[in-house]
Protein backbone atom coordinates (compact mmCIF):
# COMPACT_ATOMS: atom_id res chain seq x y z
CA UNK A 1 0.00 0.00 0.00
CA UNK A 2 2.76 2.13 1.01
CA UNK A 3 4.62 1.51 -2.20
CA UNK A 4 1.50 2.11 -4.46
CA UNK A 5 1.43 5.56 -2.52
CA UNK A 6 5.10 6.47 -3.15
CA UNK A 7 4.67 5.53 -7.09
CA UNK A 8 1.72 8.08 -6.77
CA UNK A 9 3.32 10.32 -5.29
CA UNK A 10 6.78 10.96 -7.57
CA UNK A 11 6.89 8.12 -9.99
CA UNK A 12 4.87 6.22 -12.89
CA UNK A 13 2.36 6.03 -10.50
CA UNK A 14 0.83 9.05 -11.16
CA UNK A 15 1.39 9.17 -14.68
CA UNK A 16 -0.13 6.08 -15.56
CA UNK A 17 -3.60 7.00 -13.01
CA UNK A 18 -3.70 10.11 -15.87
CA UNK A 19 -3.47 8.23 -19.10
CA UNK A 20 -5.29 5.60 -17.63
CA UNK A 21 -8.39 7.58 -16.34
CA UNK A 22 -8.38 9.48 -20.03
CA UNK A 23 -8.16 5.88 -21.68
CA UNK A 24 -10.76 4.18 -19.54
CA UNK A 25 -13.88 7.02 -20.76
CA UNK A 26 -12.17 6.37 -24.11
CA UNK A 27 -12.52 2.55 -24.30
CA UNK A 28 -15.90 2.38 -22.27
CA UNK A 29 -17.75 5.28 -24.67
CA UNK A 30 -15.59 4.11 -27.82
CA UNK A 31 -13.99 1.24 -27.87
CA UNK A 32 -16.87 -0.55 -26.44
CA UNK A 33 -19.21 0.33 -29.29
CA UNK A 34 -16.82 -0.37 -31.79
CA UNK A 35 -16.68 -3.91 -31.04
CA UNK A 36 -20.36 -3.84 -30.01
CA UNK A 37 -20.86 -2.76 -33.83
CA UNK A 38 -18.93 -5.69 -35.08
CA UNK A 39 -20.95 -8.17 -33.09
CA UNK A 40 -24.17 -6.94 -33.70
CA UNK A 41 -23.48 -7.12 -37.69
CA UNK A 42 -23.47 -10.66 -37.29
CA UNK A 43 -26.56 -10.96 -35.37
CA UNK A 44 -29.77 -10.60 -36.74
CA UNK A 45 -31.04 -7.25 -34.35
CA UNK A 46 -34.37 -5.14 -34.60
CA UNK A 47 -36.69 -3.42 -32.90
CA UNK A 48 -38.04 -6.55 -30.90
CA UNK A 49 -34.18 -7.87 -29.57
CA UNK A 50 -33.86 -4.09 -29.18
CA UNK A 51 -33.20 -4.72 -25.26
CA UNK A 52 -32.40 -7.94 -24.86
CA UNK A 53 -28.87 -9.45 -24.62
CA UNK A 54 -30.32 -12.61 -26.35
CA UNK A 55 -30.19 -12.29 -30.22
CA UNK A 56 -29.10 -15.09 -32.48
CA UNK A 57 -26.43 -15.24 -34.76
CA UNK A 58 -26.93 -15.09 -38.33
CA UNK A 59 -23.38 -15.26 -39.61
CA UNK A 60 -22.49 -13.15 -43.17
CA UNK A 61 -26.52 -13.20 -43.64
CA UNK A 62 -26.74 -8.92 -42.91
CA UNK A 63 -23.55 -8.52 -45.19
CA UNK A 64 -24.79 -10.19 -48.11
CA UNK A 65 -28.30 -8.41 -47.54
CA UNK A 66 -27.32 -5.48 -47.21
CA UNK A 67 -24.70 -4.99 -50.49
CA UNK A 68 -26.85 -7.04 -52.73
CA UNK A 69 -30.40 -4.54 -52.32
CA UNK A 70 -30.40 -2.72 -55.59
CA UNK A 71 -29.71 0.94 -53.95
CA UNK A 72 -26.37 0.22 -52.64
CA UNK A 73 -24.33 0.13 -55.62
CA UNK A 74 -25.54 3.97 -56.07
CA UNK A 75 -24.95 4.98 -52.50
CA UNK A 76 -21.69 3.52 -52.78
CA UNK A 77 -20.93 5.45 -55.69
CA UNK A 78 -22.08 8.93 -54.25
CA UNK A 79 -19.96 7.98 -51.59
CA UNK A 80 -16.78 8.06 -53.89
CA UNK A 81 -18.34 11.09 -55.39
CA UNK A 82 -19.24 13.23 -52.44
CA UNK A 83 -15.28 11.83 -50.66
CA UNK A 84 -13.98 12.47 -54.25
CA UNK A 85 -15.26 15.83 -55.39
CA UNK A 86 -15.31 17.22 -51.96
CA UNK A 87 -11.98 17.01 -51.29
CA UNK A 88 -10.23 17.86 -54.53
CA UNK A 89 -12.15 20.93 -54.63
CA UNK A 90 -11.41 22.10 -50.86
CA UNK A 91 -7.83 21.13 -51.44
CA UNK A 92 -7.82 23.33 -54.48
CA UNK A 93 -9.60 26.64 -53.37
CA UNK A 94 -8.10 25.93 -49.87
CA UNK A 95 -4.52 25.85 -51.39
CA UNK A 96 -5.37 28.81 -53.70
CA UNK A 97 -6.71 31.25 -50.88
CA UNK A 98 -3.54 29.60 -48.49
CA UNK A 99 -0.98 31.02 -51.48
CA UNK A 100 -3.14 34.11 -51.82
CA UNK A 101 -3.22 35.11 -48.02
CA UNK A 102 0.53 34.42 -47.70
CA UNK A 103 1.00 37.91 -49.82
CA UNK A 104 2.08 40.80 -47.62
CA UNK A 105 -0.79 43.22 -47.35
CA UNK A 106 -2.42 44.94 -44.41
CA UNK A 107 -4.75 42.75 -42.67
CA UNK A 108 -3.77 39.36 -44.13
CA UNK A 109 -3.76 36.92 -41.13
CA UNK A 110 -6.98 38.92 -39.82
CA UNK A 111 -8.96 38.51 -42.75
CA UNK A 112 -7.46 34.77 -43.46
CA UNK A 113 -8.94 33.95 -40.12
CA UNK A 114 -12.39 34.98 -40.76
CA UNK A 115 -12.66 32.36 -43.07
CA UNK A 116 -12.86 29.84 -39.87
CA UNK A 117 -16.10 31.55 -39.30
CA UNK A 118 -17.75 29.22 -41.50
CA UNK A 119 -16.12 26.04 -39.84
CA UNK A 120 -17.00 26.85 -36.52
CA UNK A 121 -20.64 27.44 -37.28
CA UNK A 122 -22.93 24.28 -35.71
CA UNK A 123 -22.99 22.29 -39.32
CA UNK A 124 -26.69 21.92 -39.55
CA UNK A 125 -26.84 25.26 -39.64
CA UNK A 126 -24.98 25.74 -42.74
CA UNK A 127 -27.29 23.11 -44.04
CA UNK A 128 -30.09 25.56 -43.39
CA UNK A 129 -28.86 28.85 -44.58
CA UNK A 130 -27.81 26.36 -47.84
CA UNK A 131 -30.74 25.10 -48.53
CA UNK A 132 -32.21 28.46 -48.46
CA UNK A 133 -29.60 29.83 -50.92
CA UNK A 134 -30.33 26.53 -52.61
CA UNK A 135 -33.78 26.87 -52.88
CA UNK A 136 -35.65 26.32 -56.28
CA UNK A 137 -38.19 29.09 -56.82
CA UNK A 138 -36.53 32.16 -54.61
CA UNK A 139 -32.71 30.61 -53.87
CA UNK A 140 -30.56 33.58 -54.30
CA UNK A 141 -27.96 31.28 -55.98
CA UNK A 142 -30.63 30.43 -59.03
CA UNK A 143 -30.91 34.28 -58.85
CA UNK A 144 -27.43 35.19 -59.47
CA UNK A 145 -26.68 32.87 -62.16
CA UNK A 146 -29.40 33.80 -64.00
CA UNK A 147 -28.81 37.17 -63.57
CA UNK A 148 -25.38 36.96 -64.91
CA UNK A 149 -26.29 34.76 -67.71
CA UNK A 150 -25.08 31.61 -66.89
CA UNK A 151 -27.70 29.71 -66.02
CA UNK A 152 -30.84 29.49 -68.93
CA UNK A 153 -33.83 27.71 -66.09
CA UNK A 154 -34.18 27.62 -62.35
CA UNK A 155 -32.19 24.23 -61.38
CA UNK A 156 -33.89 22.79 -58.79
CA UNK A 157 -31.03 22.29 -56.86
CA UNK A 158 -32.48 19.82 -53.72
CA UNK A 159 -35.23 18.22 -55.41
CA UNK A 160 -33.31 17.04 -58.87
CA UNK A 161 -32.19 13.86 -58.86
CA UNK A 162 -29.52 14.61 -61.22
CA UNK A 163 -27.99 17.69 -59.14
CA UNK A 164 -29.02 16.79 -55.31
CA UNK A 165 -25.62 15.26 -54.12
CA UNK A 166 -23.68 18.42 -56.07
CA UNK A 167 -25.76 20.52 -53.98
CA UNK A 168 -24.74 18.87 -50.73
CA UNK A 169 -21.07 18.89 -52.40
CA UNK A 170 -21.04 22.45 -52.97
CA UNK A 171 -22.22 23.11 -49.17
CA UNK A 172 -19.82 20.78 -47.95
CA UNK A 173 -16.93 22.59 -49.40
CA UNK A 174 -17.95 25.86 -48.57
CA UNK A 175 -17.67 23.87 -44.97
CA UNK A 176 -14.21 22.50 -45.51
CA UNK A 177 -11.93 25.40 -47.52
CA UNK A 178 -11.19 27.18 -44.06
CA UNK A 179 -9.75 24.34 -42.29
CA UNK A 180 -7.46 23.24 -45.29
CA UNK A 181 -6.85 26.62 -45.96
CA UNK A 182 -5.28 27.51 -42.31
CA UNK A 183 -3.59 24.07 -42.58
CA UNK A 184 -2.06 24.91 -45.66
CA UNK A 185 -1.05 28.22 -45.03
CA UNK A 186 1.36 26.59 -41.81
CA UNK A 187 3.08 24.78 -44.21
CA UNK A 188 3.90 27.57 -46.73
CA UNK A 189 4.71 29.70 -43.65
CA UNK A 190 7.51 27.09 -42.72
CA UNK A 191 9.18 27.00 -46.34
CA UNK A 192 12.16 29.37 -46.23
CA UNK A 193 12.17 32.84 -47.63
CA UNK A 194 15.96 32.35 -48.89
CA UNK A 195 14.95 29.62 -51.28
CA UNK A 196 12.63 31.75 -53.27
CA UNK A 197 15.29 34.22 -53.56
CA UNK A 198 17.85 32.28 -54.46
CA UNK A 199 15.39 30.77 -56.98
CA UNK A 200 14.30 33.91 -58.43
CA UNK A 201 18.20 34.85 -58.76
CA UNK A 202 18.27 32.28 -61.23
CA UNK A 203 15.66 33.38 -62.88
CA UNK A 204 12.65 31.49 -62.01
CA UNK A 205 9.32 32.44 -62.45
CA UNK A 206 6.33 32.45 -60.92
CA UNK A 207 5.25 29.16 -61.78
CA UNK A 208 8.10 27.81 -62.06
CA UNK A 209 8.96 28.31 -57.85
CA UNK A 210 5.40 26.54 -57.42
CA UNK A 211 6.36 23.37 -59.16
CA UNK A 212 9.67 23.03 -58.36
CA UNK A 213 9.81 24.84 -54.67
CA UNK A 214 6.03 24.63 -53.06
CA UNK A 215 4.95 21.55 -53.90
CA UNK A 216 7.82 19.34 -53.37
CA UNK A 217 8.39 21.08 -49.62
CA UNK A 218 4.38 20.62 -48.99
CA UNK A 219 4.59 16.93 -49.95
CA UNK A 220 3.75 15.84 -45.90
CA UNK A 221 1.15 18.67 -45.47
CA UNK A 222 -0.25 17.97 -48.98
CA UNK A 223 -0.45 14.32 -47.58
CA UNK A 224 -1.88 15.29 -44.20
CA UNK A 225 -4.60 17.56 -45.33
CA UNK A 226 -5.54 15.06 -47.84
CA UNK A 227 -6.25 12.41 -45.09
CA UNK A 228 -8.01 14.44 -43.06
CA UNK A 229 -9.99 15.94 -45.56
CA UNK A 230 -11.45 11.98 -46.46
CA UNK A 231 -11.85 11.90 -43.08
CA UNK A 232 -14.25 14.66 -41.94
CA UNK A 233 -16.11 14.32 -45.44
CA UNK A 234 -16.82 10.74 -44.22
CA UNK A 235 -17.74 12.10 -41.13
CA UNK A 236 -20.45 14.63 -42.58
CA UNK A 237 -23.84 14.10 -41.71
CA UNK A 238 -25.47 16.78 -40.48
CA UNK A 239 -25.38 18.50 -44.12
CA UNK A 240 -27.38 15.67 -45.27
CA UNK A 241 -29.78 15.91 -42.46
CA UNK A 242 -30.45 19.75 -43.31
CA UNK A 243 -30.39 19.35 -46.89
CA UNK A 244 -31.84 16.62 -48.99
CA UNK A 245 -31.80 14.06 -46.08
CA UNK A 246 -30.62 11.60 -49.19
CA UNK A 247 -33.44 11.94 -51.34
CA UNK A 248 -35.06 11.66 -53.59
CA UNK A 249 -35.27 8.25 -53.80
CA UNK A 250 -31.29 7.72 -52.93
CA UNK A 251 -30.11 9.96 -55.43
CA UNK A 252 -28.21 11.75 -52.77
CA UNK A 253 -27.93 9.18 -50.07
CA UNK A 254 -23.76 8.15 -48.85
CA UNK A 255 -22.83 5.20 -46.50
CA UNK A 256 -22.86 7.55 -43.60
CA UNK A 257 -26.12 8.65 -43.89
CA UNK A 258 -27.75 5.51 -44.81
CA UNK A 259 -26.49 3.55 -42.00
CA UNK A 260 -28.50 6.18 -39.71
CA UNK A 261 -31.36 5.75 -41.94
CA UNK A 262 -31.68 1.72 -41.57
CA UNK A 263 -31.24 1.63 -38.12
CA UNK A 264 -33.15 4.41 -36.82
CA UNK A 265 -35.76 4.82 -39.26
CA UNK A 266 -36.05 1.33 -40.49
CA UNK A 267 -34.91 -0.20 -37.72
CA UNK A 268 -32.87 -3.05 -39.34
CA UNK A 269 -30.03 -2.21 -37.00
CA UNK A 270 -28.01 -5.49 -37.58
CA UNK A 271 -28.13 -4.47 -41.30
CA UNK A 272 -27.36 -0.84 -40.13
CA UNK A 273 -24.39 -2.08 -38.31
CA UNK A 274 -22.75 -3.34 -41.29
CA UNK A 275 -22.36 -0.55 -42.91
CA UNK A 276 -21.32 1.22 -39.79
CA UNK A 277 -18.22 -1.53 -39.47
CA UNK A 278 -17.08 -1.13 -43.41
CA UNK A 279 -17.18 2.38 -43.33
CA UNK A 280 -15.30 2.60 -39.88
CA UNK A 281 -12.61 -0.11 -41.23
CA UNK A 282 -12.41 2.12 -43.64
CA UNK A 283 -12.16 5.13 -41.96
CA UNK A 284 -9.41 3.79 -39.58
CA UNK A 285 -7.35 2.03 -42.61
CA UNK A 286 -7.06 6.27 -43.78
CA UNK A 287 -6.33 7.73 -40.26
CA UNK A 288 -3.63 4.95 -40.05
CA UNK A 289 -1.80 5.89 -42.79
CA UNK A 290 -2.05 10.20 -42.10
CA UNK A 291 -0.85 8.84 -38.51
CA UNK A 292 1.91 7.16 -39.65
CA UNK A 293 3.13 9.60 -42.23
CA UNK A 294 2.52 12.35 -39.79
CA UNK A 295 4.69 10.90 -36.90
CA UNK A 296 7.17 9.48 -39.74
CA UNK A 297 7.55 13.27 -40.34
CA UNK A 298 8.01 14.28 -36.65
CA UNK A 299 10.91 12.23 -36.44
CA UNK A 300 13.06 13.08 -39.61
CA UNK B 1 2.39 50.17 -51.87
CA UNK B 2 -0.32 50.65 -54.34
CA UNK B 3 0.05 46.39 -54.35
CA UNK B 4 -0.50 46.04 -51.00
CA UNK B 5 -4.09 48.16 -51.29
CA UNK B 6 -4.98 46.34 -54.50
CA UNK B 7 -4.20 42.80 -52.71
CA UNK B 8 -6.63 44.40 -49.67
CA UNK B 9 -9.32 44.81 -51.97
CA UNK B 10 -9.34 41.49 -53.81
CA UNK B 11 -8.74 40.34 -49.95
CA UNK B 12 -12.45 41.95 -48.84
CA UNK B 13 -13.82 40.95 -51.75
CA UNK B 14 -12.50 36.93 -51.31
CA UNK B 15 -14.05 37.39 -47.59
CA UNK B 16 -17.08 38.66 -48.58
CA UNK B 17 -17.56 35.85 -51.24
CA UNK B 18 -17.11 33.67 -48.75
CA UNK B 19 -19.24 34.65 -46.02
CA UNK B 20 -22.36 35.99 -48.47
CA UNK B 21 -23.82 32.83 -46.67
CA UNK B 22 -24.15 34.27 -43.61
CA UNK B 23 -24.77 37.79 -44.58
CA UNK B 24 -27.62 36.04 -46.34
CA UNK B 25 -28.53 34.45 -43.35
CA UNK B 26 -29.08 37.80 -41.33
CA UNK B 27 -30.63 39.96 -44.08
CA UNK B 28 -33.49 37.36 -44.33
CA UNK B 29 -33.80 37.10 -41.21
CA UNK B 30 -34.65 41.26 -41.02
CA UNK B 31 -36.84 40.42 -43.93
CA UNK B 32 -40.62 40.78 -43.83
CA UNK B 33 -42.58 37.43 -44.67
CA UNK B 34 -43.44 39.05 -48.26
CA UNK B 35 -39.83 40.35 -49.12
CA UNK B 36 -38.57 37.16 -48.83
CA UNK B 37 -40.07 35.90 -51.93
CA UNK B 38 -39.61 39.18 -53.64
CA UNK B 39 -38.20 38.55 -57.41
CA UNK B 40 -35.66 39.90 -57.82
CA UNK B 41 -34.59 39.03 -54.33
CA UNK B 42 -33.46 42.46 -52.20
CA UNK B 43 -29.62 42.12 -51.25
CA UNK B 44 -31.13 45.01 -48.18
CA UNK B 45 -34.30 45.03 -46.58
CA UNK B 46 -36.49 47.68 -47.44
CA UNK B 47 -37.90 47.59 -44.22
CA UNK B 48 -36.10 45.56 -41.57
CA UNK B 49 -37.98 43.76 -38.60
CA UNK B 50 -36.60 42.62 -35.95
CA UNK B 51 -38.62 39.34 -35.57
CA UNK B 52 -36.47 37.75 -32.61
CA UNK B 53 -39.10 37.90 -29.78
CA UNK B 54 -41.73 36.90 -31.68
CA UNK B 55 -39.22 33.75 -33.15
CA UNK B 56 -37.84 32.97 -29.78
CA UNK B 57 -41.30 32.59 -27.90
CA UNK B 58 -43.11 30.88 -31.02
CA UNK B 59 -40.26 28.24 -31.74
CA UNK B 60 -39.78 27.72 -27.67
CA UNK B 61 -35.98 28.91 -28.57
CA UNK B 62 -35.73 29.46 -24.27
CA UNK B 63 -35.98 25.19 -24.02
CA UNK B 64 -33.88 24.43 -26.90
CA UNK B 65 -31.04 27.07 -25.99
CA UNK B 66 -31.19 25.58 -22.31
CA UNK B 67 -30.58 22.43 -23.39
CA UNK B 68 -27.95 22.96 -25.77
CA UNK B 69 -26.11 24.88 -23.57
CA UNK B 70 -26.18 21.92 -20.73
CA UNK B 71 -25.12 19.37 -23.05
CA UNK B 72 -22.17 21.12 -24.34
CA UNK B 73 -21.57 22.60 -20.33
CA UNK B 74 -21.78 18.79 -19.76
CA UNK B 75 -19.27 17.57 -22.11
CA UNK B 76 -16.86 20.75 -21.77
CA UNK B 77 -16.69 19.58 -18.27
CA UNK B 78 -16.12 15.71 -18.73
CA UNK B 79 -13.38 16.15 -21.17
CA UNK B 80 -11.52 18.88 -19.40
CA UNK B 81 -11.54 16.80 -16.02
CA UNK B 82 -10.41 13.02 -18.48
CA UNK B 83 -7.98 15.18 -21.06
CA UNK B 84 -6.46 17.39 -19.14
CA UNK B 85 -4.20 14.62 -16.97
CA UNK B 86 -4.13 12.97 -20.22
CA UNK B 87 -2.77 15.58 -22.34
CA UNK B 88 0.04 16.19 -19.76
CA UNK B 89 1.29 13.32 -19.42
CA UNK B 90 1.90 12.45 -23.40
CA UNK B 91 3.10 15.83 -23.59
CA UNK B 92 5.82 14.52 -21.05
CA UNK B 93 6.61 10.97 -21.24
CA UNK B 94 8.19 9.32 -24.21
CA UNK B 95 8.31 5.98 -24.57
CA UNK B 96 6.91 2.64 -26.33
CA UNK B 97 3.67 2.44 -24.52
CA UNK B 98 2.89 6.47 -24.60
CA UNK B 99 3.15 5.90 -28.47
CA UNK B 100 0.79 3.24 -28.28
CA UNK B 101 -1.11 5.39 -25.90
CA UNK B 102 -0.89 8.19 -28.40
CA UNK B 103 -2.02 6.11 -31.42
CA UNK B 104 -5.13 4.57 -30.01
CA UNK B 105 -5.92 8.71 -29.27
CA UNK B 106 -5.65 9.32 -32.44
CA UNK B 107 -7.21 6.73 -34.00
CA UNK B 108 -10.56 7.16 -31.70
CA UNK B 109 -11.11 10.94 -33.08
CA UNK B 110 -11.57 9.62 -36.42
CA UNK B 111 -14.68 7.21 -35.46
CA UNK B 112 -17.67 9.53 -37.15
CA UNK B 113 -20.25 9.91 -34.60
CA UNK B 114 -23.10 8.82 -37.21
CA UNK B 115 -21.47 5.38 -37.80
CA UNK B 116 -20.74 4.79 -33.97
CA UNK B 117 -24.49 5.71 -32.83
CA UNK B 118 -26.36 2.64 -33.66
CA UNK B 119 -24.21 0.68 -30.81
CA UNK B 120 -24.44 3.37 -28.38
CA UNK B 121 -27.75 3.33 -28.59
CA UNK B 122 -28.42 -0.60 -28.36
CA UNK B 123 -25.68 -0.28 -25.15
CA UNK B 124 -27.04 2.37 -23.52
CA UNK B 125 -30.66 1.07 -24.14
CA UNK B 126 -29.55 -2.15 -22.35
CA UNK B 127 -28.29 -0.62 -19.69
CA UNK B 128 -31.03 1.92 -19.33
CA UNK B 129 -29.25 4.92 -19.78
CA UNK B 130 -31.45 6.29 -22.89
CA UNK B 131 -33.89 6.85 -20.16
CA UNK B 132 -31.68 10.01 -18.81
CA UNK B 133 -31.36 10.97 -22.91
CA UNK B 134 -29.25 14.32 -22.12
CA UNK B 135 -26.90 12.40 -19.62
CA UNK B 136 -26.50 9.38 -22.38
CA UNK B 137 -25.71 12.15 -24.87
CA UNK B 138 -23.40 14.29 -22.82
CA UNK B 139 -21.66 10.79 -22.08
CA UNK B 140 -21.21 10.22 -25.91
CA UNK B 141 -20.20 13.17 -27.07
CA UNK B 142 -17.78 13.62 -24.66
CA UNK B 143 -15.65 10.21 -25.89
CA UNK B 144 -16.04 11.76 -29.35
CA UNK B 145 -14.41 15.12 -28.79
CA UNK B 146 -11.95 13.87 -25.92
CA UNK B 147 -9.28 12.58 -28.68
CA UNK B 148 -9.25 16.52 -30.04
CA UNK B 149 -8.81 18.26 -26.78
CA UNK B 150 -6.37 15.93 -25.65
CA UNK B 151 -4.28 16.23 -29.16
CA UNK B 152 -4.69 20.29 -28.96
CA UNK B 153 -3.93 20.44 -24.77
CA UNK B 154 -1.05 18.48 -25.44
CA UNK B 155 0.60 20.50 -28.22
CA UNK B 156 0.34 23.32 -25.35
CA UNK B 157 1.49 21.29 -22.63
CA UNK B 158 4.76 20.73 -24.42
CA UNK B 159 5.28 23.93 -24.97
CA UNK B 160 5.77 24.14 -21.11
CA UNK B 161 9.44 24.40 -19.75
CA UNK B 162 10.52 20.93 -18.14
CA UNK B 163 12.98 22.96 -16.01
CA UNK B 164 9.48 25.13 -14.02
CA UNK B 165 8.17 21.24 -13.04
CA UNK B 166 11.53 19.98 -11.69
CA UNK B 167 12.16 22.95 -9.76
CA UNK B 168 8.97 22.98 -8.31
CA UNK B 169 9.79 18.80 -7.45
CA UNK B 170 13.19 19.25 -5.96
CA UNK B 171 11.47 22.42 -3.88
CA UNK B 172 9.46 19.52 -2.22
CA UNK B 173 6.49 19.24 -4.06
CA UNK B 174 4.71 16.22 -4.84
CA UNK B 175 3.77 15.13 -8.34
CA UNK B 176 0.28 16.00 -8.40
CA UNK B 177 1.26 19.16 -6.47
CA UNK B 178 3.18 20.53 -9.27
CA UNK B 179 0.92 19.50 -11.90
CA UNK B 180 -2.37 21.14 -10.53
CA UNK B 181 -0.34 24.15 -9.02
CA UNK B 182 2.79 24.89 -11.57
CA UNK B 183 1.58 22.93 -15.11
CA UNK B 184 -2.23 23.49 -15.48
CA UNK B 185 -1.76 27.31 -14.74
CA UNK B 186 1.08 27.54 -17.45
CA UNK B 187 -1.26 25.99 -19.88
CA UNK B 188 -4.17 27.90 -18.53
CA UNK B 189 -4.53 29.78 -21.95
CA UNK B 190 -4.16 26.66 -24.23
CA UNK B 191 -6.53 24.44 -21.85
CA UNK B 192 -9.38 27.52 -21.81
CA UNK B 193 -9.13 27.84 -25.67
CA UNK B 194 -9.16 24.35 -26.25
CA UNK B 195 -12.23 23.64 -24.11
CA UNK B 196 -13.90 27.01 -25.59
CA UNK B 197 -13.51 25.04 -28.83
CA UNK B 198 -15.01 21.72 -27.33
CA UNK B 199 -18.01 23.64 -26.12
CA UNK B 200 -18.53 25.32 -29.58
CA UNK B 201 -18.46 21.90 -31.15
CA UNK B 202 -20.84 20.55 -28.73
CA UNK B 203 -23.41 23.14 -29.00
CA UNK B 204 -23.91 22.19 -32.66
CA UNK B 205 -24.08 18.49 -31.67
CA UNK B 206 -26.58 16.71 -33.93
CA UNK B 207 -26.45 13.25 -34.39
CA UNK B 208 -26.64 11.69 -30.60
CA UNK B 209 -29.16 14.35 -29.66
CA UNK B 210 -31.24 13.48 -32.40
CA UNK B 211 -31.11 9.89 -31.95
CA UNK B 212 -31.26 9.52 -28.54
CA UNK B 213 -33.43 12.34 -27.38
CA UNK B 214 -37.25 11.52 -28.67
CA UNK B 215 -38.75 14.64 -25.91
CA UNK B 216 -39.65 17.56 -27.43
CA UNK B 217 -38.18 19.34 -24.49
CA UNK B 218 -35.17 18.04 -24.16
CA UNK B 219 -33.95 18.06 -27.08
CA UNK B 220 -30.95 21.08 -28.01
CA UNK B 221 -31.39 23.95 -30.52
CA UNK B 222 -30.10 21.61 -33.84
CA UNK B 223 -32.58 19.16 -33.22
CA UNK B 224 -35.20 21.92 -32.72
CA UNK B 225 -34.37 23.52 -35.79
CA UNK B 226 -34.57 20.42 -37.85
CA UNK B 227 -37.54 19.46 -37.07
CA UNK B 228 -38.91 22.78 -37.78
CA UNK B 229 -37.61 23.09 -41.06
CA UNK B 230 -39.68 20.26 -42.86
CA UNK B 231 -39.42 18.99 -46.46
CA UNK B 232 -42.02 22.52 -47.20
CA UNK B 233 -41.16 24.56 -45.60
CA UNK B 234 -42.18 28.15 -46.53
CA UNK B 235 -41.33 29.90 -42.48
CA UNK B 236 -37.63 31.26 -44.09
CA UNK B 237 -37.62 33.99 -41.89
CA UNK B 238 -38.18 32.00 -39.14
CA UNK B 239 -35.68 29.78 -40.24
CA UNK B 240 -33.49 31.95 -40.59
CA UNK B 241 -34.19 34.18 -37.92
CA UNK B 242 -33.73 31.08 -35.21
CA UNK B 243 -30.50 30.12 -37.41
CA UNK B 244 -29.17 33.81 -36.75
CA UNK B 245 -29.92 33.75 -32.76
CA UNK B 246 -28.21 30.32 -32.36
CA UNK B 247 -25.10 30.94 -34.26
CA UNK B 248 -24.49 34.91 -33.16
CA UNK B 249 -23.19 34.02 -29.51
CA UNK B 250 -21.19 31.15 -31.50
CA UNK B 251 -19.39 34.02 -34.00
CA UNK B 252 -19.44 36.45 -31.29
CA UNK B 253 -16.71 34.02 -29.53
CA UNK B 254 -15.03 33.01 -32.54
CA UNK B 255 -14.06 36.79 -33.50
CA UNK B 256 -13.11 37.35 -29.74
CA UNK B 257 -10.65 34.23 -29.75
CA UNK B 258 -9.80 34.03 -33.57
CA UNK B 259 -6.08 34.48 -33.22
CA UNK B 260 -6.35 31.78 -30.36
CA UNK B 261 -8.37 29.46 -32.28
CA UNK B 262 -6.44 28.97 -35.42
CA UNK B 263 -2.62 29.00 -33.32
CA UNK B 264 -4.33 26.44 -31.55
CA UNK B 265 -5.66 24.86 -34.32
CA UNK B 266 -2.70 24.99 -36.01
CA UNK B 267 -0.44 23.41 -33.32
CA UNK B 268 -2.41 20.44 -32.70
CA UNK B 269 -4.17 18.97 -35.80
CA UNK B 270 -0.65 18.34 -37.61
CA UNK B 271 1.43 16.94 -34.69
Amino acid sequence: MLRVAKSFRDGAGFDTMLVAFALGYLVLFSGFPLVYNLVMSFQSVDLFSLASFDRPFVGLDNYYDVLSRPEAWGIFLNTVKFVGISVAAQLAIGFALALFFQQDFPGSTWLRGLFLAGWIMPALVVGAVWSWILAGDFGVLNHLLMSFGLLEDRVFWLSDPDVALYSVIIANIWLGVPFNMILLSVGLAGIPADIYEAAEMDGANGVQRFFTITLPMMRAQLGAVISLGVIFTLQQFDLFAALTQGGPSNASNVFQYWSWQLSFQHYEIGVGSVISVLMILFVILVAAVYVRSTRHEHVA
Amino acid sequence: MMKKYGLLAVALCLSGIYLFPLYWMYITALKTGTEIFANPPTFWPENPQWAVAEVWTRLKMDVYLRNSLLIASGVTVIVAICGTGCAYVLARIRNRWMDVVLFTVLMMQVLPSSLMITPIFVAFNQVGLNEVPRTAVILAQAAKVLPLYIVLCRATFVQVPRELEEAALVDGNSRIGAFLSIMVPLARNGILVTSVLIFLQSFGEYVYSRSLITQRALQPATVGLQSFMGPNTSDWSGVMTYSAIYVTPVLIIFVLLQRQIVSGLTSGALK
